[in-house]
């Protein structure tokens, strides 16, 4: 390992007592300025999955460059963002990226990914600039410049999954509800083939237009087929929140599951606390004490969590922790790389067998589902809601499992059109 | 059995917000010749409001939906009278204005509540009412559907059965010859954009605990409200309420038994349908231009 | 109204400019350009439409459909994109031609909400049916044009200046047989359809026939510029062309100014060049457009090809010549055109 949490928390640290140590080499050496750039959706309807990850970096940055900014190589750098609004489209997402890279000179640019993504991938090869996703679909060996250094959607779902099967072995008859887009098909994949390994069988799948407003319809349909399991597949925070409530209201009594249950706090104030209680999900509260274990990779995601809420208060959501957290692992990068250039960065992250990823030691994976190593794999938290607050039960192990039921996962994922190979 | 009866529930609900809605927009279109783009964001206000009043004012919940819809009634007069009546010999000029309305509502939205996850508008009723065994309606959406019910009622006696009333049918059906009558068509308008928005407000803030409150959740409901107009018959009131139930009947058992997707892809061919068959709308009689 | 001796020097020195523009720019402002040309088309195609009197919903699906069967023809039948593109513009064609069917028995109103349904219909398809289409994904990796010049070597179309002349020369083809169609006898046809359609009927006209006739032509183009917009940017989604995309094309042809042939392209030009500008405002963005779009309304009816008769009206005010009363120039009706 040529890094250790210690690097990283000198980098990233955000305290008076880390910070003092970095201070003072700043006056000998030569602070320059290291642009990130943030290409996502800013405006319009998508821009709930750029915006809280706009505003969770500036929280990152600010808090960084209060401690002295980070030293690569000889150099001392304080951190700049330098975003732009691709609306969701591929066109703008290109010029966005040209604008980046070549104008405002961003040594490494975050995306959402998704649609806007292929509009990109020419140039980003072209230019030999390194770009992370949020969505690993994106994935494919014509990227290899592009990591999904954070969030692997959806392969971690089947941690939950795991853990639900091993603490209610008598839930047997499971029902799937998804949202029609690129974040829904692939992770109704990996919930069937995660439930097929717990010998759990689906009874049903609904597939739904995202445009949905009333999910009345959709919660009577599947609770016709009487499941013990209601899972949410990965639909988004406020779809959950409303099927959640039509659930309650039809009188639903069996174990839920889901990917996201960001605001899980108002879906207890709608229902009860008894209805969510042993609601299972995959994404901690960033005040749960067991983010503070060692093998965390994350500058004090307590305070991160605090000096959030109160910059901007509730719109704190997944992605307002995960574009930070790729900011901090590229940072990782860069030390060990003694360099900001994107190639040597990247070299110097593949290089290593095992990388540190927010949740602890992980792996480049993913030949078998895009073709290219280019996600990182290991620990990931099941998140279970007790007494009306969500609390990490268990890291779950992914590579583990995937050694395990490897074929199922590829089976489903092929079922589904969702293998690299299969994409229009 | 049950499931054919929560759906007839969970579609009776549906088909009276889409009412309020589409009746708006028909009211407006029919007096104004102008279509309303904003009219989803007309009801995203009042969604907006009622979150802001109740839940974080904690006002009564009934309180805060007269509020807020007594609010979007003012924001509507206000856009008659800047936005539409310099515009009345020009609707595609009234369209780009409402459009550029929708823009900055939009925005407003953003900045008053930022974006990312829904606006939190807990139930001012809770639990629901067991109709049968295995039937169930929230109380939340009882109470809506009832003042949804009650406002249509109130709306209609007021268009059939008062002087006003018969003087706004009359402007919707010939401008000029209203006019002659020695109608007021500055006033009438005024009276219509009024109702409209008030009833679309009060569609928004009904449906906040229920519904996804956020910058552009106008977007949806206006395209299913065209359809109802459409439908209904373009001056056709009655007609609308009509389409409204039969649309909200048929997207909710094509979605519970089938597809959403499929049932929205349905309900905009029967519109077209519709149109070839009888291009004034199923009630309709006013023939276009 | 300008003498047609100006016109042509000026159309020349507008060439040079647009010739010379790719080497001022910065490299993201090259591929805003291949937009904005694409775009141009669009709107101007559009207005052959509205020469008719019809506003349609559905002219961004139609461009959406040229862009889809443009790269699955390219991607999957092995088509030549030099071929692929004008097939994709011609099935937009064919697709408005089975479309007139039933929307021109509507007119109006009628017909902006029938070619709307229409346009989602088909766009939900695109969505719905995985196969062909890529589903909500769309299609990816569609390739770039490929060609070969004696002496040269292969042209890297794929790059923003290459690509950028090629867009050039497709648009200013396709502008040039749109004006000369607006002004040859079955354009004047379509214009007298929109303003005295029963007088032309009673001369032995078939509306329904030019009204179709227009649609058809229109919907060719904006095919053609789908094709030109996913081979460059590789990709084509059902989000691209989606309502909010029209929305836009509505706002651009209508604040251009609908009476003029360049008043849509102005339109396109100025409010996009305005938005990028605004750029620094982030999210503030849409609200600052929102405000353009209503003071051009409130204040130009005639859109924004009105604003050199508001400024000439208002210096002659100045100078204390008795001036017409503001609007009465150009009337404040959209639909009273006044054409040269």
């Amino acid at each position: 390992m040529g890094i250790t949490r210690r690097d990283l928390l000198t980098a990233t640290a955000g305290t008076a007592v880390l910070g003092s140590s970095v201070i003072p080499r700043i006056a000998f050496g030569e602070t320059k300025t290291l642009k990130i750039g943030f290409l996502a959706p800013l405006t319009g309807e998508v821009s709930a999955w750029g915006l809280p990850g706009l505003y969770g970096c500036e929280v990152l940055v600010k808090n960084i460059n209060a401690a002295g900014g980070v030293k690569i190589g000889d150099d001392t750098y304080t951190l700049e963002l330098a975003s732009f609004d691709d609306e969701y489209l591929p066109d703008k997402a290109l010029q966005g990226f040209k604008k980046l890279v070549s104008e405002e000179g961003a040594k490494f640019v975050m995306m959402l990914g998704g649609d806007p993504w292929p509009g990109v991938q020419r140039f980003a090869n072209q230019s030999k600039m390194l770009a992370t996703t949020l969505l690993p679909s994106d994935l494919s060996p014509d990227t290899p410049y592009l990591l999904a250094p954070c969030e692997v959607h959806p392969i971690y779902n089947v941690t939950g999954v795991e853990y639900l099967a091993r603490t209610f072995p008598d839930a047997k008859r499971a029902v799937i509800c998804a949202q029609n887009d690129s974040l829904g098909i692939p992770s109704v994949a990996t919930y069937e083939a995660a439930f097929e390994a717990a010998g759990i069988e689906v009874v049903d799948v609904n597939i739904f237009d995202p445009a949905t407003t009333d999910f009345a319809p959709l919660v009577t349909s599947l609770l016709a087929k009487k499941p013990d399991i209601f899972c949410y597949d990965t639909a988004y925070a406020d779809f959950v929140n409303l099927i959640a409530q039509q659930l309650h209201v039809q009188g639903y009594k069996g174990l839920q599951i889901s990917c996201t249950c960001d605001n899980y706090p108002q879906i207890v104030e709608k229902t009860s606390k008894e209805f969510m209680e042993g609601f299972i999900f995959q994404f901690p509260d960033f005040d749960d004490p067991k983010l503070n274990e060692p093998f965390i990779n994350f500058p004090e995601p307590n305070k991160f969590f605090a000096d959030y809420n109160a910059a901007h208060p509730g719109t704190w959501t997944a992605v307002s922790w995960e574009y930070p957290s790729i900011i901090v692992q590229w940072i990782a990068g860069a030390k060990l790389a003694g360099s900001i250039e994107p190639m040597q960065v990247l070299e110097a992250m593949k290089s290593k067998p095992s990388w540190p990823h927010i949740f602890g030691e992980a792996e480049w994976w993913g030949q078998d589902l895009w073709g290219i190593n280019n996600a990182l794999v290991g620990k990931w938290p099941v998140v279970v809601i007790r007494d009306g607050k969500a609390v990490i039960a268990e890291y779950g192990d992914i590579p583990a499992w995937w050694a395990k039921n490897k074929d199922l996962m590829i089976k489903h994922m092929r079922n589904r059109k969702q293998m690299w190979d299969q994409r229009a | 059995m049950e499931i054919i009866l929560q759906t007839c529930v969970n579609a009776l609900v549906a088909s009276a917000f889409f009412a309020l809605m589409a009746v708006g927009l028909v009211l407006i279109f029919g007096v104004m010749g102008i279509i309303n783009f904003a009219h989803g964001e007309l009801y995203m206000v009042g969604a907006y409001l009622v979150w802001y009043f109740y839940s974080s004012q904690g006002w009564p919940f009934l309180v805060a939906v007269l509020v807020a819809s007594l609010i979007v009634t003012v924001i509507g007069l206000l856009m008659e009278r800047t936005l539409f009546r310099p515009m009345r010999d020009n609707p595609l000029g009234g369209l780009i204005n409402s459009i550029g309305l929708l823009f900055i509502l939009q925005v407003l939205a953003v900045q008053v509540g930022g974006v990312g996850l829904m606006k939190n508008v807990p139930p001012a009723y809770r639990g629901s009412l067991d109709l049968l065994p295995g039937v169930a309606i929230g109380n939340q959406r009882l109470v809506a559907l009832v003042i949804a019910a009650a406002l249509l009622v109130c709306v209609w006696y007021f268009l059939t059965r008062t002087k006003v009333g018969w003087a706004l049918r009359a402007v919707a059906q010939d401008r000029d010859a209203a006019a002659l009558q020695g109608i007021n068509i500055d006033r009438i308008s005024m009276l219509a954009m009024g109702l409209g928005a008030g009833m679309a407000g009060m569609a928004g803030a009904l449906i906040a605990p229920l519904a996804r409150v956020e910058p552009y959740m106008g977007h949806g409901v206006i395209i299913t409200a065209f359809i109802v107009t459409i439908v209904g018959g373009i001056g056709s009131l009655s007609g609308a309420v009509l389409a409204a139930v039969l649309y909200a009947f048929f997207h909710t058992f094509v979605t519970t038994y089938w597809n959403g997707t499929i049932a929205t892809m349905m309900g905009l061919l029967i519109m077209l349908v519709v149109l070839i068959v009888k291009p004034t709308g199923i009630m309709g009689t006013r023939v276009s231009e | 109204m300008k003498p047609a001796r100006l016109a042509v020097p000026a159309l020349f020195a507008l060439a040079v400019f647009m010739v010379a523009l790719p080497f001022g720019l910065k490299l993201h402002q090259q591929d805003f350009m291949i937009s904005l040309l694409v775009w141009v088309l669009v709107v101007s195609s559009y207005r052959l439409m509205a020469l008719t009197g019809e506003y349609s919903l559905v002219h961004v699906v139609l461009m959406g459909a040229g862009a889809y069967s443009s790269a699955l023809l390219a991607k999957l039948a092995g088509f030549s994109v030099w071929l692929a593109m004008p097939c994709g513009a011609l099935v937009a064609a064919g697709l408005a031609a089975v479309l007139s069917f039933p929307l021109f028995r509507m007119s109006g109103f009628y017909f902006l909400i029938g070619s709307f349904a229409a346009g989602e219909a088909i766009r939900l398809s695109w969505t719905y049916f995985t196969v062909p289409f890529g589903g909500p994904k769309g299609i990816k990796l569609i390739p770039s044009p490929e060609l070969t010049l004696p002496g040269l070597g292969p042209i890297a179309f794929y790059e923003p200046i290459p690509y950028y002349y090629l867009t050039l020369i497709v648009v200013g083809i396709s502008l040039f047989v749109l004006y000369r169609l607006e002004n040859s006898r079955v354009g004047l046809t379509m214009n007298a359809i929109h303003w005295r359609a029963p007088l032309a009927e009673s001369v032995g006209v078939d509306t329904w026939r030019y009204r179709a006739l227009a649609f058809v032509i229109a919907s060719f183009f904006a095919g053609l510029a789908g094709a030109l917009f996913c081979h460059y940017y590789g990709t084509a989604n059902p989000v691209q062309f989606d309502v909010a995309a029209m929305v836009y094309v509505l706002i651009w042809v209508i604040v251009g100014g609908v009476s003029r042939f360049s008043g849509p392209i102005v339109g396109v030009v100025v409010l996009s060049v305005l938005n990028e500008l605004f750029r620094e405002a982030e999210q503030w963005r849409p609200l600052i457009y929102g405000c353009i779009l209503i003071a051009v309304m409130l204040y130009l009816p005639d859109g924004l090809i009105g604003l050199p008769a508001r400024i000439r009206d208002w210096i002659e005010a100045r100078r204390g010549v008795a001036a017409l009363p503001a609007g009465a120039e150009e009337p404040a009706d959209f639909s009273s055109s006044k054409r040269h």
